[in-house]
């Protein structure tokens, strides 16, 4: 009797803790496998030390598909509260109209972090002025390279090629010498031409990168593309520049350098950790230097790739302040060191910088520090912040195509007219559509 | 008659409250799609639906004029047409041989038909390794034997090589099993009297067997077309994403493509139609002219 009585007391004790509801928060992601379990043992904290908030991230596949899984879900009243949106698609969400500008929303008291993106980052997010989404996982190009390659073809392995150029001599050498079966890869996506274009100071797209007014023109048919389309068909016809044949393949080039097919490769900085460990597995030296640009251009720098996150509109006030608390949380000093640790993706806060800085982080991982320099060396400018294009995605299948189109004989200027006139069409067609 | 369909239900309405899920089923997940597809092929669309204008055929005015979708067809019809061509005709040769009551006969058939058991997803990622052009075991072999390393997936003709030999060793298993099937019904009378009269193997093939199958072929020529118009997306996205340049760019990948990554909802529904009707005609043609030509005796 005693038991039951004592029993039915812990219930009503028990009771209010169920009343207080928590405020439910849904987050949707785009990254699969560990770093989605890195991401759960993150948003586990947060629900730790926040009781009354209760935050559930769900992988939601590619980006892309996070994206229409989230503009379905809106059209349907059901919108997650926070959306991981890729940099390209930032024209697309504001055009979709599901999303609130995140600034407006920030409590004046945590208007702080706002200010504390490092440059290149800000530069890119804040599109007109002001910040729509929480900058989040930030990337950009850099060349990664097989040390024990570079020794055996006799070439300075502290010293990697810097230029369009000196990657094709050192490809000559590496040829010559036979140190491995081919010079370098990097996935065929229209992501490194934009970096290329950007570090030659030169713009995608007009109206100022479509930053100063709604881009109504692509710039396809330019000097700079020129001169990266016939330095990489060169590239593809000496056979130095390999690719498993199949467009905005990550892993396929990851793959021919890990196997130490070739000697080098152009990828992500956020694939630092992931090199660092393929590279010790597979017994081989692995350096890291700056993305390589055109002779003869002032390099200008890189444009920030990546994701950020967004914010939905129509929820109640508690759920979008305690929305804002979780992405602010999610973002702040301690986790963007914790994110760049545990991933290559950079830290975006001036204050992470200066703890890992503290840490002596970058001496004791040279490998990370080639990305960090690129990125904080790189001018601010129009051509550095990058594009905002409504269709980008379609675009950058057109640009792949005509690096294709090229690759199998297609005349560099008829593949570069060509290619203008579709992603004007698109443009035009895209903007009739949003109705601007 | 009408008596005795009643006999089972007392009430009239017990067999259509019987038969409502199902309706209730094919509304929602069939009938209802299909009728919004033919709805937004005639809208530019942004943001699947977000936002809609009215556009009348302008859709469909694109795609009949626009090269690149023109080539979409092509591709489309190529590709269709080995896919089908080749699994049946490998399906049917194999089953020839695994009729035959050797040593091992379970284990034969078996191993025909366990392609079929892999999704396609599997069956892409396999082809990727095998014919990854640095790291593949193809390009291993074909490298020790002719010292030939061929870039399977920036040449054109290979790549669409690759993309036809994916689909047809996935789908040559569900061949097998019909056709073993229908091999197995066969009147033994009418081969034997053929055997009798003196015909030789070749003849007793093509004269009797291939006809008598002929309606178990006219069934897999229909299947085999909506397999290669419909359920080859995955070979696309995991082996080449439509290129090089377009060049395996078939229908069913570029209505995925654009109505999911470039947000052009209208012009994937107008593909979708011309799909759609195309498949439809060509099982009423294949009705209208089988009809005449397939053998149902036996």
């Amino acid at each position: 009797m005693k038991r039951i009585l004592v029993g039915l007391a812990l219930m009503a004790l028990a009771v209010p803790a169920f009343a207080a509801k928590k405020v439910q928060i849904t987050f949707w992601h785009a990254f699969g496998g560990g770093r989605t379990a890195f991401i759960q043992r993150m948003v586990e904290d947060f629900n730790y030390t926040h009781p009354g908030i209760e935050v559930k991230a769900e992988y939601k596949g590619s980006y892309r598909d996070t994206l229409n899984a989230a503009i379905l879900a809106a059209r349907q009243g059901a919108a997650p509260h926070i959306v991981q949106i890729f940099e390209v698609g930032s024209q697309l969400a504001l055009d979709s109209g599901i999303f609130v500008p995140i600034e407006d929303y920030v409590p004046a008291d945590l208007k702080f972090q706002l200010e504390d993106y490092i440059k290149p980052v800000a530069n890119y997010y804040r599109i007109k002025g002001k910040f729509n989404s929480i900058p989040w996982n930030s990337s950009n190009p850099i060349l990664y390279y097989n040390k024990d390659i570079f020794r055996k073809a006799g070439l300075d392995p502290e010293n990697p090629p810097k230029t369009f150029g000196e990657v094709m001599k050192a490809c000559e050498k590496i040829e010559a010498t036979k140190a491995a079966p081919k010079c370098i890869t990097w996935p065929l996506h229209s992501w490194f031409v934009e970096q290329w274009i950007a570090e030659q100071g030169a713009l995608l797209a007009n109206n100022e990168n479509g930053r100063a007014a709604r881009a109504t023109d692509v710039y396809i048919d330019s000097e700079a593309m020129r001169r990266i389309v016939e330095w990489w068909k060169e590239m593809y016809d000496k056979g130095y520049y390999v690719y498993s044949g199949k467009p905005e393949d990550w892993d396929g080039a990851n793959q021919i350098f890990v196997s130490q097919q070739a000697a080098m490769l152009i990828t992500s900085t956020s694939d630092v950790t992931f090199m660092q460990n393929a590279a010790f597995e597979n017994g081989f030296e692995l350096g890291t230097g700056f993305l390589p640009i055109p002779d003869g251009v002032e390099r200008n720098g890189t444009v920030v790739g990546g994701a950020s996150l967004w914010l939905t509109k129509g929820h109640p006030d508690e759920e979008m302040k305690a929305a804002l608390t979780f992405l602010l949380w999610f973002t702040n000093t301690e986790n963007m060191v914790r994110w760049h640790k545990g991933t290559g993706y950079f830290p975006v806060l001036n204050t992470s910088v200066k703890v890992l800085e503290w840490q002596h982080w970058f001496e004791r991982n040279p490998a990370y520090k080639a990305a960090f320099d690129q990125l904080l060396q790189s001018k601010a400018n129009r051509a550095t912040q990058g594009a905002l294009i409504g269709p980008f995605p379609e675009i950058r299948t057109i640009i792949e195509n005509m690096i294709q189109a090229v690759f199998q004989g297609k005349p560099i200027d008829q593949a570069l007219k060509e290619a203008d006139a579709q992603a004007d069409k698109a443009l035009r067609e895209y903007n009739a559509a949003v109705g601007k | 008659m009408e008596t005795e369909t009643h006999a089972a239900y007392k009430s009239r309405f017990l067999p259509w409250l019987l038969l409502l899920p199902t309706f209730v089923i094919l509304l929602v997940f069939l009938y209802y799609p299909t009728f919004e597809t033919f709805r937004l092929s005639f809208y530019r669309v942004a943001f699947l639906g977000l936002r809609k204008v009215y556009v009348g055929l302008d859709n469909y005015r694109e795609i009949f004029t626009n090269p690149e979708y023109l080539r979409i067809f092509w591709n489309t019809a190529v590709y269709s047409f080995l896919v089908v061509f080749f699994s049946m005709a490998v399906g049917l040769f194999l089953s020839v041989l695994a009729n035959q009551k050797v040593r091992g006969w379970r284990f034969y058939r078996l191993m025909l038909i366990w392609p079929y058991a892999l999704s396609p997803a599997v069956a892409g990622v396999i082809f990727l390794f095998l014919f990854n052009p640095q790291a593949g075991i193809v390009n291993y072999f074909l490298d020790v034997l002719f010292g030939l390393r061929p870039d399977w997936l920036t040449q054109p003709g290979l790549a669409m090589f690759v993309l036809v030999a994916a689909a047809v060793w996935k789908n040559v298993g569900y061949n097998v099993v019909f056709y073993l099937a229908a091999l197995q019904n066969l009147p033994g009378d009418v081969l034997e009297a053929a055997l009798i009269d003196g015909a030789t193997p070749w003849q007793r093939f093509w004269k009797v067997t291939f006809p008598l199958l002929s309606p178990m072929t006219f069934f897999l020529f229909v299947m085999n077309t909506i397999y290669a118009f419909f359920d080859t997306f995955p070979f696309v996205d995991l082996l080449t994403k439509g290129g090089p340049n377009g060049a395996t760019n078939i229908l069913i990948y570029n209505i995925y493509r654009d109505g999911f990554e470039f947000f052009k909802t209208g012009l994937a529904a107008a593909q979708s139609v011309v799909l759609f009707v195309g498949v439809v005609l060509l099982t009423l043609l294949q009705f209208r002219l089988g009809e005449r030509r397939v053998h149902y005796g036996g």
